[in-house]
């Protein structure tokens, strides 16, 4: 786009000064005295309304709307030919009819833009639309096949051979390659091996980039896991050979092995997350998940735990790393009233408690995380040294998420162990396909909000998106503790689901999946923050 | 009379809009807007719209006004109602707020 010969003229005249003056005050306004000048003198000087497509002329001090076409009457009036838009910054010529675009009043705009933007804590000006890099230019070029993924396109679909009870794996693969964070940092070819060539015979990651590739390649058989199973054997050795193995255990030992086999490359990158987890008191939770791996950006969420002393009632804090939050089921204490309140938010049914006093089985995904974020009395048994009052004492437990992850891994801990007898709970538990966490945050344990007003406290609770959830993926167990077999529904587009049973993929619907015995359930927070 | 309630009507819009854009507000709920419009795909639609009617009438043959008229029906109909009732409520709460203060 090229400047318009009007503006070229009047730059030589007037200079940029009446344009910077203009945009500084009445369209960025950084600062809260301009912002409170901008809000009185914001109107039209003809009609003396606030009309939302006010211009300012270049020329002299004049606002007037676009839409009553004051400000062309006055344009035309005076022979002032050009305008700025208030609301952009944008500069129209009324010689040439249209919006012009001028380098050097864009440049100074953006600077004003910016300035603005940081004073109020903006967030969307982080966001820059992609373009292609060279590099990614000349790929473009050599490849010219395009494929365009439509709505009912399956590429992405591939069942997955069973190499002798490795349903616990495939399921776990599925869910992976379904997950979009992943599937796009994957597909964007992000990752960097820093192993040498030998050793990259060993990178689960890069495995994982050959699956990826392998899922979208567009072909339709299914596929032969082998080279992954034996990348697990080679690494994970607890889950080597054709037994009958944990879908949870194995998702958690590829977690750890992907994130080990990404380290190479974000060693320089964990500060920043190092200094989140630095807990209030000043002391690191020690634990070394702490990096910036595609694993950890993904699935790493903070669990704070608050231990409160019955006696002085010092509260001592410390946040923990998660990969995953596992739900106790079966019979447990009742929750008290009071927490009951708290997440009593719009959405969540309140079905699932039995009144009685004695015991209760969760029988949904909220009742789950309600016990799991229930201040838990810590018995005669269990005194713990109080830091303040030196003695050591009984205490209150509570567990809050502190940081979400992207993808919120639930496991419902269906396998029990615990009690001697090895039994497995069948019982159903309910889930949602859209998930609110906020009522399980920390912040949300003072349930004020700092609002005093009871409208805007309620209000401001089913406001955000920030918190919420979509479920993508559910892995599923059929059969008992010592013989069984695990399936999953995955998630594709936005509102599709499948059914993975090893080689065979079937279009499944969202009802069948609502109605199924859950086991491992995968969300996808519905909003990502961008970095600042 | 009901000019009256039209008058006063407008006096209201004025000072509301004051008070959005005094506080910045109005600056926060734009950039919410913004990022809601992004996160959701309405950017890239609109964008890719706007492409196929530059291409169609000739790139010298059209104004920003004629896209903006050609789009905007498309634009507001394509903005997912959670979006709308999210700014909404934003609005409620500030508006409450200020009724507070």
């Amino acid at each position: 786009m090229t400047s318009c010969g009007h503006i070229t003229e009047y730059k030589s005249k007037y200079g940029t000064n009446q344009f910077r003056i203009i945009h500084a005050y009445f369209i960025a306004a950084s600062s809260d005295n301009a912002r409170r000048r901008k809000g009185k003198s914001g109107v039209c000087h003809t009609c003396r309304f606030p009309s939302f497509r006010l211009h300012a002329c270049l020329y002299c001090v004049y606002f007037g709307c676009y839409t009553t076409k004051h400000i062309h009457e006055h344009a035309f009036s005076k022979n002032h030919n050009l305008a700025a838009d208030m609301t952009y910054g944008t500069i129209f010529c009324f010689e040439c009819g249209d919006y012009v675009y001028d380098k050097e009043l864009e440049s100074i705009a953006q600077i004003q833009n910016e300035k603005a933007a940081k004073s109020l804590g903006l967030k969307s000006y982080n966001f820059i639309a992609w373009e292609p890099t060279e590099v990614e230019v000349e790929i473009l070029r050599q490849n010219p096949k395009r494929r365009k993924v439509e709505n009912k396109s399956t590429i992405g679909l591939r069942g997955l051979i069973n190499l002798g009870n490795t349903c616990f794996m495939n399921c776990i693969v599925q869910s992976l390659i379904h997950t979009p964070v992943l599937r796009d940092f994957f597909l964007a070819d992000k990752h960097n091996c820093q192993m040498t060539s030998v050793e990259a015979q060993q990178c689960l990651v890069c495995e994982m980039a050959r699956l990826f590739q392998e899922f979208y390649s567009g072909n339709r058989t299914p596929h032969i896991p082998y080279r992954l199973l034996h990348l697990v054997w080679t690494n994970a050795r607890h889950l080597a050979g054709y037994e009958q193995q944990d879908a949870h255990e194995f998702l958690i030992a590829a977690l750890d092995v992907l994130h080990r086999h990404c380290k190479g490359y974000s060693d320089n990158k964990c500060l920043s997350i190092n200094k989140f987890f630095t807990g209030r008191n000043g002391m690191t939770s020690g634990n070394p998940h702490h990096c910036n791996c595609i694993i950890d950006q993904i699935f790493t969420g903070g669990l704070q735990s608050d231990v409160t002393c019955q006696e002085c009632n010092n509260v001592s804090t410390t946040i923990d790393p998660i990969w995953d939050i596992s739900l106790d089921l079966g019979p447990g204490a009742p929750i008290p009233n009071a927490l009951l309140n708290v997440n009593n938010s719009s959405s969540s049914p309140s079905s699932g408690f039995s009144n009685s006093p004695g015991t209760y089985e969760p029988t949904s995904l909220l009742d789950c995380l309600k016990r799991f974020t229930k201040p838990e009395h810590l018995g005669s048994s269990a005194k713990i040294k109080c830091s303040t009052c030196h003695s050591y004492q009984e205490s209150t437990k509570q567990l809050t998420m502190k940081k979400l992850p992207i993808v919120a891994c639930f496991h419902l801990k269906r396998f029990e162990h615990s009690t001697g007898l090895h039994k497995k709970i069948s019982t159903f538990v309910s889930f949602p396909e859209e998930l609110d966490m906020t009522p399980f945050m920390s912040s949300s344990r003072n349930n004020t909000n700092g609002y005093r007003n009871q409208i805007v406290q309620e209000s401001a609770k089913g406001l955000s998106c920030d918190n919420k959830y979509s479920l993508f993926a559910v892995v599923n167990h059929m059969g008992t503790i010592e013989c069984g077999h695990y399936t999953c529904f995955i998630r594709q587009h936005k509102d599709q689901w499948f059914k993975c049973d090893d080689h065979l993929i079937t279009k499944a619907t969202l009802n069948e999946v609502l109605k199924s015995e859950g086991y491992l359930l995968f969300y996808h927070k519905q909003i990502l923050e961008y970095q600042q | 009379m009901a000019d009256d309630i039209k008058r006063k009507d407008a006096q209201m819009r004025a000072t509301i809009n004051q008070k959005l854009v005094e506080t910045g507000e109005r600056d926060r709920l734009k950039d919410l807007l913004r990022t809601r419009l992004i996160e959701c795909g309405w950017r890239d639609q609109l964008k890719q719209h706007c492409k196929e009617v530059v291409k169609q009438k000739g790139l010298e043959h059209i104004t920003v006004d004629d896209l903006v008229a050609e789009i905007t029906p498309k634009g507001r109909a394509l903005v997912p109602d959670n979006v709308k009732k999210e700014l909404l409520q934003r609005i409620r709460t500030f508006l409450a707020q200020q009724a507070d203060n």
